[in-house]
């Protein structure tokens, strides 16, 4: 896997919306692919299972699935090739992924919303500091 | 170095090699005088001396924009300060005169609050006439006096005058505290000279040792004397002294002693050198990288002025701002140093206590919910709610409102009682306001020893009876006084004496035109309270205290919230509310007995400091202390003031309206209010003078509406209400100064 994404270039631009669409499920299947890997290289079977890491990468693409042009896409496509060379690279540190996809964008202290629910505006400022 | 030195010789060359008066290379050495039109000031005078044109002057303002009164204004004179004409009552030196013609004299030794001394000399000015600069200061201006502030004889003479200061006066600006603020520096680069001539030694004094709060760098001082007036005119202790004379002369306490004077930090501020300088501030931070707040002070129950001066998150010092009617220019002891307590002992997280007895810090999420469920759970009428002594009208507001909303209505602030008078203002605000008091020519002090209680209301006693000769009565424990007072006895029933005229200080009363009667908040706490009030009624119908032009009965209040607590009718339903308690919210009380708490009672601790208050609580909800938020305070004479944030909150802290509100949601008995200004329109609707910020509002009625009692008056003598003057309160007691202080200073 690593050597084939050693030599990664750029890939000649999608011509229409279904090449884009193909393009970005090898993609996804190459992450996929990679999962086992990076958990090995991470050391990461404590925090995370395989199957978390793959919904965690299937967020991560459908957060742009609303997008049709294709130029954007491959613009994306080739960002999330580079942070999966990254990953697969040993690049990164074991804190990067668990911040990124173990824990999520929230940050460490979840905010898990239900005990908030129907509280005013108010009270969330209160809670999330003095100043407001 | 060298190369300035290089570069003065090569100008003074130049200038001499162009100077054409003289042909010949002569040796021009540069003398002292700087300005080279100085050097003959007789002549330049003779020059300027024709008569100048007719005032085409334009319109000069007051310094500090200062307004003029004439008490008298038949008694208006004329006098021209640089040709231009003001007009001036009768008796202003002629400095004052200047500076209503807005022109700035140079000072030392002159304060307008202090009695004249002039010997500093600085402030020669010329005169028309009279033969010799005079010292503006010391001299009444005359009608048709003719002064001249710039001309060269008096430039001349400040010059002068300002290198015999400096002939003395050490080199250390680098390392002084006084640096940046110092007049001695700033007059200096305003009319010194560039170089002196004096090569022989300084001379070097001893440092004393005034106590813990005023550092001493004796050798700095130039021997103004304000430093003297102040102790013996304002504060009231002849502690400090001049020693030795000409060059010996020195300052000091004769004997090695403290200056024990609760306004003893003053000398810091009117010292005009770096003599006399604040010993916890001392190399702690330079005065311009300061930011100011201005602010009020909450230890008691006055209110002063402040400016609270931080750098960063830390407060750095407290230091007086003018306010003629509470506090004018000084401030005490306690308000000036009490300011370290603000990093000490703070808490900072959200706490629960765990079954094993000790606090164990969690969200303000989890706290908020015990706290709810906890509330819910118990009957409303054993809810209490008990507002402390720093505690703001706005958080006063929110918290009668909740527990309003809990069906409770057991609230009350600390130090006002179980019995308060909340009902008519004038039983328990000052009602002849702080500088009213300067009209009285009689007090009666009962119960209340204003020299702890308020040092600041004590300095305008002490001014009164210096000025007028006032007399004064006292009637409670032994106490300390800085003025000639008459210890008339130690209970109530010295009062009843008084009341039916067989004591012999009721004559004293029935003479005096302006009588003042001062009850100490103290009485508050006694059990024959009403018919303390009672007989003090009495003497002040008796003795006409009470006029339509006069309103001379006063109450002094102890602590910054208890006014505004009154005025939003924080009392209590029951006076047993704290024995039968299952739930005690304390705001900010760290002073109220809970002995008689049953053990089984759920306490909420909000508040900054980890005081006493503490101790008993299973939950605390940290909040800001009064440096960190806006808050109202009325003072003791009824004068609601602001705090402003001066410095961020500590840790995980909230403000604390914003707590309540927030437990209000949480508990399901949300509060009508987001916003500090929606609060204060609900206070609109209670106490609408807490929203007249800065300006002191009288009581409409006054006491004599009260009802008869029938109460007897015991025989428990007054009790002092102030055991300590400098650790009144949590912050206080949280501050290593104070300490310092109690152990060495208190009596
Ligand atoms: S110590 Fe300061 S205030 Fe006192 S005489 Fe010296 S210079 Fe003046
Ligand atoms: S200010 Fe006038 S003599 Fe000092």
């Amino acid at each position: 896997m690593a050597h084939m994404m050693r030599n990664m270039r750029v890939p000649p631009n999608s011509a229409s919306l279904a090449e884009a669409k193909h393009k970005t499920l090898e993609f996804f299947r190459m992450c996929c692919r990679s999962i086992p890997e990076i958990m090995e290289i991470y050391n990461l079977y404590d925090v995370v299972s395989p199957s978390q890491l793959r919904s965690a990468v299937a967020a991560e693409v459908r957060k742009n699935s609303n997008l049709t042009n294709p130029k954007v896409i491959d613009m994306l496509l080739f960002k999330g090739m580079e942070e999966l060379k990254n990953c697969v690279d040993h690049s990164k540190q074991r804190h990067h992924l668990v911040g990124k996809y173990v824990v999520g964008n929230q940050g460490l202290v979840q905010d898990l919303g239900h005990k908030d629910q129907g509280s005013s505006n108010f009270l969330k400022n209160f809670y999330s500091g003095n100043y407001f | 170095m060298g190369l300035g030195l290089l570069a003065s010789r090569a100008l003074r060359s130049s200038r001499i090699l162009r100077s054409p008066s003289n042909g010949g290379p002569t040796y021009f050495l540069r003398t002292i005088v700087s300005t080279p039109e100085l050097n003959n000031a007789d002549a330049a005078a003779a020059v300027q001396g024709n008569p100048p044109p007719p005032p085409d002057l334009p319109k000069r303002n007051p310094v500090g924009g200062a307004r003029v009164h004439f008490p008298n204004p038949d008694d208006a004179i004329e006098v021209f300060v640089d040709g231009y004409p003001v007009k001036i009552p009768k008796g202003m030196t002629v400095l004052q005169a200047c500076e209503i013609a807005g022109v700035d004299i140079p000072r030392f030794c002159y304060h307008n609050r202090l009695s004249i001394a002039g010997n500093c000399r600085m402030c020669l000015v010329e005169v028309e006439k009279s033969p010799k600069p005079v010292a503006s200061c010391a001299m009444p201006a005359l009608p048709g006096m003719k002064i001249k502030t710039d001309t060269p004889i008096a430039k001349k003479a400040r010059e002068g005058v300002m290198e015999f200061l400096l002939m003395n006066h050490p080199l250390d600006c680098p390392i002084c505290d006084q640096g940046g603020e110092c007049d001695l520096q700033d007059q200096s680069m305003a009319f010194g000279s560039d170089r002196g001539r004096f090569t022989e030694m300084k001379r070097s004094v001893v440092d004393k040792n005034l106590g813990p709060l005023v550092k001493t760098v004796m050798t700095r001082c130039i021997q103004c004397t304000r430093c003297v007036r102040f102790a013996s005119e304002v504060a009231g202790v002849e502690d400090l002294g001049m020693l030795g004379r000409g060059s010996g002369e020195e300052i000091g306490t004769y004997v090695e002693k403290l200056m024990t004077s609760e306004l003893s930090g003053n000398v810091i501020d009117i010292c005009p050198v770096g003599a006399l300088t604040s010993k916890p501030f001392a190399f702690k931070a330079r005065n311009w990288e300061l930011k100011g707040t201005e602010s009020i002070d909450v230890t008691d129950a006055v209110g002063s002025n402040i400016r609270i001066d931080s750098r960063g998150p830390e407060v750095m010092r407290v230091v007086p701002r003018l306010n003629e009617d509470i506090n004018e220019e000084w401030i005490s002891d306690k308000t000036r140093f009490f300011y370290d307590g603000l990093k000490r002992q703070r808490l900072n997280d959200p706490m629960i206590r765990g079954a094993d007895g000790r606090f164990k810090a969690v969200s303000w999420r989890d706290a908020l919910a015990i706290v709810a469920e906890v509330m819910h759970q118990i009957k409303p009428e054993e809810i209490v709610g008990v507002a402390g002594k720093l505690s703001d009208a706005e958080s006063m507001m929110a918290l009668k409102d909740l527990l309003n909303k809990m069906g409770s209505n057991n609230i009350f602030c600390e130090g006002n009682g179980m019995h308060p008078n909340a009902d008519l203002r004038s039983g328990y605000i000052m009602n002849t306001s702080i500088s009213g008091l300067e009209k009285a020519d009689a007090f009666l002090l009962v119960g209340t020893q204003p020299r702890v209680e308020a040092a600041m209301v004590n300095a305008r006693i002490h001014k009164t009876v210096k000025a007028t000769h006032a007399k004064v009565g006292y009637v409670g424990p032994a106490a300390d006084f800085n003025y000639d007072h008459q210890h008339l006895g130690t209970g109530p029933q010295t009062l009843v004496e008084i009341a039916e005229g067989r004591h012999p200080f009721s004559s004293a009363l029935k003479n005096a035109k302006n009588p003042v009667i001062i009850v100490g908040a103290g009485v508050f706490d006694r059990e024959d309270k009403d018919a303390v009030f009672a007989a003090v009624d009495t003497i002040a119908k008796n003795n006409n205290v009470v006029r339509p032009d006069w309103n001379g009965l006063n109450v002094l209040l102890l602590n910054a919230a208890q006014a505004a607590a009154l005025d939003l009718g924080l009392v209590p339903e029951s006076d047993k509310c704290i024995d039968s308690a299952k739930f005690v919210y304390l705001m900010g009380a760290d002073d109220v007995n809970l002995d008689k708490l049953p053990d089984d009672a759920f306490v909420v601790y909000q508040g900054h400091h980890g005081d006493r208050g503490v101790y008993r609580a299973n939950v605390i909800l940290p909040a800001s202390a009064f440096t960190e938020k806006e808050g109202t305070y009325e003072n003791t004479e009824g004068c609601a003031q602001i705090t402003l944030p001066a410095v961020p909150t500590v840790g995980d802290a909230r403000d604390d309206w914003k707590i309540i509100r927030a437990l209000s949601e949480v508990a399901g008995v949300r509060l009508p209010y987001d916003s500090l200004g929606a609060i204060r329109s609900r206070i609109r609707t209670v106490a609408p003078n807490l929203l007249e910020v800065d300006e002191r509002q009288p009581a409409t009625f006054s006491t004599s509406l009260r009802p008869e009692v029938s109460q007897k008056v015991s025989s428990t003598p007054f009790t002092p209400a102030v055991e300590n003057f400098y650790m009144t309160d949590a912050i206080t007691r949280a501050s290593k100064i104070m300490a310092q202080c109690s152990a060495l200073l208190k009596k």
